[in-house]
């Protein structure tokens, strides 16, 4: 494995929201060409991290380095560029309502290339027809379902053919086959595109049915990274209860102590 | 990334060199406005020198096709590289192109 190029790296990244320390210490190497989920609780901060790998946000401390580019070291237009070949599929799909679906699609290529209007359609036309929604271009957000919505901005995440897409949470609200038929795409885009892709995900169905890797996001830091086939088989408490959803476990949800009716009478 | 265009016979032989993406793909446009201005109607795109293609490359050879197609002009593709012919077929454009192995095919074909 230890010939394989990276493309994403990530060394000890903090970041905390006020006095809220969200991240504390994250370290992460992404090959080119594979699957790479992060997993970890509501809140744990997966969010926020996949916005420090695509350059919305600044670390506190440590780097990010992405194709091979340092994102702190590069001026504005540097990063612009390698910000073109990444592609971002957000966790609500951000497409804007008072444009039709072609135009959420086509977005990226108005802004960024001097193509062509009737090259830009059939642009479209074929990411649609990759996300199966052929015929859907006039279409207006709001005559979408959640799961078409996530689709279309699949297609505008690819428009410009990128060599890393970051998706956060892309099957969440939807049902199990819409959920598979996305997975089925991410796995498409990967390997057919040879595309990396980054997945913060929380629904074990998809973690299995797509990654090569996995890596775990817990109080900050990832508490395990490996093989899909070494985390289903982890001898990890944290990992397993995860994987398992038990209620009881090394990760706390319900909290505990006198606080609570404290807080009652207080 | 760059065109030559040659004659034989009405037959417009077009050898692309080079990527064709989202930053070349609109000279690649352009260096065929002349052929289509002139209705040429026998054109062979030689791609045997075309490292990479990108979906606004491939789109840009639909709208040419279109173009040609417009006045009754054939348009056929040649020389595609193996990684070249798989982006056609993931996108399920291989069956809209005529596309031959070799140039000299692509020419005798006419
Ligand atoms: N811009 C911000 N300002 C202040 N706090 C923030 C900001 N963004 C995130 N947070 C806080 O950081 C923590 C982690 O949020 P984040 O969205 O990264 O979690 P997550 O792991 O993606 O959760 P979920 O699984 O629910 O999407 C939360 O406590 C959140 O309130
Ligand atoms: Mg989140």
């Amino acid at each position: 494995m230890d010939d394989r190029e990276v493309i994403i790296k990530a060394e000890g990244i903090h970041k905390a929201f006020g006095e809220n320390q969200i991240l504390n210490g994250v370290d992460l190497e992404i090959y080119k060409g594979e699957t790479f989920v992060i997993m970890g609780g509501s809140g744990c901060g997966k969010s926020t991290f996949l916005r420090h790998l695509t350059g919305a946000l600044t670390p506190d401390k440590g780097r990010v380095s992405l194709l091979g580019k340092d994102l702190a070291l590069l001026k504005e237009a540097e990063k612009e560029d390698v910000l073109k070949k990444i592609g971002m599929c957000f966790q609500s799909s951000a497409l804007f309502d008072s444009m039709t679906v072609a135009g959420n699609i086509s977005l990226p290529l108005r802004e960024h290339t001097k193509l062509e209007g009737n090259v830009i359609d059939i642009v479209v036309k074929m990411k649609l027809e990759l996300v199966g929604l052929r015929g859907f271009e006039n279409l207006m957000p709001s005559q979408l379902s959640g799961g078409m919505k996530k689709r279309v901005g699949l297609a505008r995440a690819i428009v410009m053919d990128p060599q890393v897409i970051f998706y956060d949470e892309p099957t969440a609200g939807l049902d199990p086959i819409v959920g598979g038929v996305i997975d089925k795409l991410i796995l498409d885009l990967s390997k057919k595109l040879s595309i990396t892709s980054v997945v913060v995900t929380h629904d074990m169905n998809s973690v299995f049915r797509i990654a090569d890797r996995v890596a775990m996001l817990y109080k900050g830091r990832v508490v395990e990274v490996g093989t899909a086939n070494q985390i289903k088989n982890t001898e990890n408490e944290l990992v397993r209860q995860f994987i398992t959803g038990q209620p009881d476990g090394p990760i706390s949800f319900m909290q505990t102590g006198d606080d609570y009716l404290e807080s009652l009478t207080k | 990334m760059q065109v030559v265009v040659s004659e034989k016979d009405g037959i417009f032989i077009c050898r692309v060199e080079g990527e064709i993406d989202i930053n070349t793909a609109v000279q690649l446009k352009k260096a065929f406005d002349k052929l289509i201005r002139e209705k040429r109607d026998k054109i062979v795109i030689s791609m045997e020198k075309v490292s990479y293609i990108d979906s606004s490359g491939l789109a840009t050879l639909v709208e040419l096709l279109k173009n040609f197609r417009k006045y009754g002009a054939r348009m056929k593709l040649a020389g595609l590289t193996a990684k070249v012919k798989s982006l056609f077929e993931i996108t399920k454009l291989e069956k809209l192109f005529d596309i031959l192995e070799k140039e000299e095919e692509a020419i005798k074909a006419f």
